[in-house]
């Protein structure tokens, strides 16, 4: 990848390893609790610390809301903090132990207000708002609110009653997810630097393009003055979509009159950005007939989602097509509550909703099967979609992988055979959407046959920028490693969605594709001109245009791009993602689908493993993993294998793990050493799988790839406990006094 | 208050004065501008900080920089010698080892102490070895794969 030498050096560049001249370290005072009034703040011991700089609260900043769905927040605490990580003041000093200790040194008073920490009752009328004033909050068209709930979604398929009432069974259950957190190795870290009106932002953000018109929107300047550019980033998962810090730290940088640098702690960074996975609580009610066949499926769902909504209400509307599942299910009865309460806000990690609706959906579909006396490949093989069937808000399914994904990871864990004892062996299926998008890159091709891409896309890490170097070879025959990319800086490439949607192949790819093939043309006409052929009679191999069938006959790139260059011509191109609509759908008998009314160019997966239960201890132990994915067309199968392997695991994690414990309002595990991530001790082996459809609307066929891996397994692993153990664990994760619990006592303590 | 101590940096000795309560990690990043070490936890959690003290690996952000004073430190910046790779660097390249790369100079440092101990590892004894080194991307299977490669390299 282009840039692993930087990356296995120690050269590679992060926004905490950068030092400006003059450059102050700054740090952010956090509410520490869930709900309170601030009645007084007085920095003046905290500014009369030698070292300090400046320091900065609401007050200094334009007092506007902002938000992507419903405005409701204010960059630092403006009379009332919601939740324990809300930004309350900030700190700017000559160095972090000074700016640590100003920040002990800020007064504030808070008057405590009774937190809302469970969002059932908090759905209840008479509960307490966590926004009382939530009215007058503007939020964009279609999205449905009352109270403490910020987005009412519902699906409406069919004649759910009458769907139960043909059926000969009806299963229903609950399960109940934990927070769990998107957890990048990389903490927050911004820097920014004033040069006049301008300001530069070197931050570690997904979505670089949000964050300037985020910053732009609550500063109140053009965006045209915000440059954002994102030097590596050390993963993000979620976690760094959106607008985060950049202008709290901005507007520090601004009052200090000094380049101003915040790193996130650990701690920091498990409590303060708005991007957790949900809690979510999820009645789950399906029909069958005896034969085995999904007559009919009611769903409601409750997701906390925090102080404030974020991107959330665009999840409920997710939620609700997860809770549908793969399946062709005729009568749908589906609603999502996203409720307000003192937490850390949730929001879109990996996958949003996916990994835990999908956990629960997943083992229901067992229980359904277990019911009618079918496994839980005999279930699916029944029920899952496939091409030309109805998809849960109408729209007419194609390029359906999902029947060969069951039956690649079935065979490949060798599903139907006894398992050994203690061990047990579970299989999940699960969907997932492809994100079209506006999205523009240029294309340079260089008097020496190299080229250059300029564009606005993000490398999370996962691989897909730099994928974008194979795209240009491909399509103008030269070595990827002459491929170079400007990427992530705001004022050089075009506004592109972000590291989001497991959208940047599927349209930045597009978008390059459009601009390679012009100038392959132009490559090919100015061949045929020099060579005195049709240009029908060549082909580009290795960097050299030739006659095909006679390779001798050959002009290179580069000296085609210096001929070109002789006679005042740049071979350069700008290329444009063409977003289709998305599917014909029934819009709006549907309530509060907005973002995701269908589901585009949808990719399948089918995940199973094997699992060891201790009985003793409950613990849980996966021995092995198996990945199937329909990804459409597979542009790059080792990028495309490194997402499954990495979200596998992280999936597991949720499953076994990945839990924050909350009292009072507060987390009590916000460390790496009680919110346990999977080791390399704990991983299994994985093997990886692809089943390849033909007709979605990405490059080249190619459907989105980053987020599907981590949506199965955890349900996988669900259905091996109980296949192992006997029992059902419904409370994600299912760590090990979960399981042992399970095993031993009537109900969970 | 600053104490002078002298240390070994990737072959080159460096006499610096320091206050007591800086680490060894805020040394090497601060003091010495070598940031391949990276800071994920502050708290011994994570690995991605870690380097080798005489040959051991350490979470650097957990030692103080003064008990480095007389020792050899190795970071991510010395482990290949004169613009050639280590083999470690090379296999983490080709086998899908490397994605955000945030993890990767901790990871790189705690499998060159497994191999320079243990030339011919097997896989469990790395996936052990390595289990206090997070990463969130890879699920570790280009970097096991990449450790038991560069073992087998000669």
């Amino acid at each position: 990848r282009g840039d692993g030498l930087e990356k296995v050096t120690g050269q590679a560049r992060y926004a905490a390893d950068l030092l400006l001249p003059g450059m102050l370290e700054g740090r952010f005072l956090l509410a520490g609790r869930p709900h309170a009034r601030i009645t007084r703040i007085d920095a003046s011991r905290a500014e009369s610390l030698p070292g300090v700089v400046a320091v900065i609260t609401q007050a200094d900043v334009p007092q506007l809301r902002y938000g992507s769905a419903v405005k409701d927040r204010t960059l630092f605490a403006d009379q009332v903090v919601r939740f324990e990580g809300e930004v309350v003041a900030a700190v700017a000093a000559r160095s972090a132990e000074t700016a640590a200790a100003a920040i002990e040194l800020i007064d504030v008073s808070f008057e405590p207000l009774p937190p809302v920490t469970d969002p059932e009752t908090a759905l209840h009328p008479a509960s307490p708002l966590v926004h009382p004033d939530w009215h007058s909050y503007s939020a964009y068209d279609g999205i449905v609110r009352n109270g403490n709930d910020c987005a009412y979604v519902t699906i409406a398929k069919g004649d759910a009653a009458a769907g139960f009432a043909a059926a000969d069974h009806v299963i229903e259950e609950r399960y109940t997810c934990d927070q769990s957190h998107p957890v990048p190795i990389e903490p927050h870290a911004v820097v920014a630097q004033w040069q006049g009106e301008k300001v530069t932002i070197w931050s570690t953000s997904q979505v670089p393009f949000a964050a300037r018109s985020g910053v732009a929107e609550t500063l109140q300047m053009p965006e045209s003055n915000v440059r954002i550019v994102v030097p590596h980033l050390g993963g993000g998962f979620g976690g760094k979509c959106e607008f985060h810090f950049e202008a709290h730290v901005a507007a520090l940088a601004r009052k200090a009159g000094r380049p101003v640098r915040v790193v996130f702690t650990r701690h920091d960074e498990f409590v303060a950005p708005d991007k957790v996975n949900h809690p979510i609580v999820i009645d789950l009610r399906t029909g069958v007939t005896k034969e085995g066949l999904m007559t009919a499926r009611s769903a409601r769902i409750v997701m906390d989602t925090g102080a404030y909504a974020s991107d959330a209400p665009s999840i409920a509307e997710i939620a609700t097509m997860m809770a549908a599942g793969p399946y062709d299910i005729p009568n749908l009865d589906i609603v999502a509550h996203t409720v307000y309460t003192n937490k850390t806000p949730a929001g879109s990690v990996r996958a949003p909703s996916g990994p835990q609706v999908a956990w629960a959906v997943e083992q229901h579909t067992d229980e359904v099967g277990k019911r009618v006396g079918l496994d839980g490949y005999d279930i699916r093989i029944r029920n899952l979609l496939e091409d030309g069937d109805e998809g849960p808000t109408g729209q007419r399914m194609k390029a359906v992988g999902a029947k060969g994904c069951l039956e690649k990871a079935a065979s490949l864990i060798d599903y139907k055979k006894t398992a050994e004892s203690g061990e047990g062996v579970g299989l999940a299926c699960a969907w997932w959407f492809s994100f079209p998008a506006a999205s523009s890159v240029s294309l340079k091709v260089n008097t020496d046959g190299s080229a250059t891409i300029v564009t606005g896309a993000q490398e999370n890490g996962s691989g897909a920028v730099m994928g974008l170097a194979l795209i240009v070879a491909d399509e103008l025959g030269i070595d990827p490693d002459r491929v170079s990319i400007l990427y992530q800086d705001t004022d050089a490439g075009s506004w592109d969605m972000g590291s989001s949607g497991s959208q940047t192949t599927f349209n930045n790819g597009r978008a390059l594709i459009a601009a390679a093939v012009k100038i392959r043309a132009r490559l090919l006409s100015l061949a045929a001109e020099t060579m005195e052929v049709s240009p029908d009679d060549l082909e580009i191999v290795e960097g050299v245009v030739r006659v095909r069938g006679v390779p001798a006959t050959a002009v290179s790139v580069g000296d085609l791009a210096s001929r070109a260059f002789g006679r005042g011509e740049l071979l350069t191109a700008q290329g444009d993602a063409i977003v289709e609509p998305l599917p014909e759908n029934f819009g709006a008998s549907c309530s509060g689908r907005v973002v995701f009314p269908a589901f585009a160019d949808p990719t399948f997966t089918c995940q199973a493993v094997r699992v060891a239960v201790d009985r003793d201890t409950g613990v849980v132990r996966v021995k092995e993993l198996v990945a199937a994915h329909d990804f459409g067309r597979v542009l790059n199968p080792d990028g495309a294998r490194g997402q499954v392997e990495g979200g596998v695991l992280h999936s597991i994690g949720m499953a076994l793990t990945e839990g924050s414990v909350y009292r009072e309002g507060r987390q009590v595990n916000p460390h790496l050493l009680d919110y346990k991530l999977q080791t390399a001790a704990d991983a299994p082996s994985i093997r990886v799988d692809f089943i390849e459809t033909s007709g979605a609307t990405g490059p080249r066929g190619a459907k989105g790839v980053g987020e599907p891996p981590i949506i199965a397994a955890a349900g996988a692993v669900g259905n091996a406990i109980t296949a192992a153990a006997g029992v059902r664990v419904r409370h994600l994760p299912m760590n090990a006094p979960r399981v042992w619990a399970a095993l031993n006592l009537e109900s969970e303590p | 208050m600053r104490y002078p101590l002298s240390l070994d940096v990737n072959g080159l000795v460096f006499r610096e004065e320091i206050e007591p309560h800086r680490t060894l990690l805020s040394l090497l990043r601060d003091e010495l501008g070598l940031t391949g070490t990276k800071e994920g936890c502050d708290d011994s959690e994570c690995g991605a900080c870690m380097v080798l003290v005489d040959g051991r690996p350490v979470n650097s952000c957990s030692f103080l920089a003064l008990q480095a004073g007389g020792r050899s430190i190795q970071t991510v910046e010395g482990l290949g010698v004169g613009g050639v790779l280590h083999p470690l660097q090379t296999a983490f390249l080709n086998e899908g080892g490397v994605q955000c790369g945030f993890c990767t100079p901790g990871m790189l440092m705690s499998a060159k102490a497994l191999l320079d101990a243990n030339p011919h590892p097997t896989e469990a004894q790395v996936k052990r070895h390595l289990g206090g080194n997070l990463c969130r991307c890879t699920g570790y299977a280009g970097i096991v794969r990449a450790v038991l490669s560069a073992a087998g390299d000669p």
